[in-house]
């Protein structure tokens, strides 16, 4: 049976004072191995940075970054392996294989984010813009209301 | 007996979230996630979750990727 290409999602996290040098270095060699698989990058941003859930090599807090790609599986092998190399500076990795579907999803939400730095960029904007305060204040506190069972009816 | 024992254990049905809500199941999602586990950091039995066994499943795989990746805590010992 054919090796057919996959979509691929990795999540990494860095160690806080990782520099940014290395870290580029780092992001660099994943690209060349999705690249010289003939792969595709569909997503390469940085997730969040927050605290972890426990201390993992004494660090209390972590950068995620998410790479989603589509590339065969030789491809995600490589990666693994290099982020398994500078294991010092990557405290965790782990690469899911997804649908189809959930890449696409990804490349939405980038290009959705992407624009919304542009018009910053661009100064000439005379118009005011029309601040909508559409604050709505949250509805929701009716519905926990209603969860409390009765118990003890005949005793 | 057994219709007065129905009604002191009557409880609402529950329908399972993932089932009836467009909403998916995502280890980077912890506010989703979080809803499903106990004070001590339990997965939610799927008697307290209401999930139907397919998504019971899901939910338990989910987590367990979250926690490997420091998103969610395995107990409060940490």
């Amino acid at each position: 049976m054919a090796v057919t290409p996959n979509y691929y999602e990795t999540l990494y996290v860095t160690r806080p004072d990782l520099s940014d040098e290395d870290l580029a270095k780092i992001q660099q060699k994943l690209l060349d191995s999705i690249s010289s698989n003939q792969g595709e990058v569909i997503r390469d941003d940085k997730w969040a940075e927050r605290d972890l859930a426990y201390e993992i090599q004494d660090h209390k807090r972590g950068i995620y970054y998410i790479l989603v790609f589509h590339a065969m599986p030789e491809a995600s092998k490589q990666v693994e392996k290099h982020l398994q190399f500078y294991n010092t500076d990557i405290l965790r990795f782990m690469t899911l294989k997804i649908t189809e579907e959930a890449a696409n999803k990804n490349k939405a939400t980038q290009e959705e984010t992407t624009p919304k730095t542009e018009p910053a960029a661009a100064p000439p904007n005379p118009e005011p813009t029309p601040t909508v305060s559409a604050t709505e204040p949250a509805a929701e506190t009716a519905e926990e209301a209603t969860g409390a069972p009765e118990e003890g009816g005949a005793q | 007996m057994d219709s007065r024992r129905d009604r002191r254990y009557f409880s609402k049905k529950k329908v399972c979230r993932f089932c009836t809500e467009p909403i998916e199941m995502d280890y980077k999602n912890v506010d989703l996630l979080s809803r499903f586990i106990t004070d001590r950091k339990k997965i939610v039995p799927r008697r307290n979750s209401g999930l139907c066994a397919y998504h019971q499943r899901q939910l338990a795989t989910t987590i367990k990727r979250s926690r490997f990746m420091a998103l969610l805590p395995y107990t409060v010992l940490h």
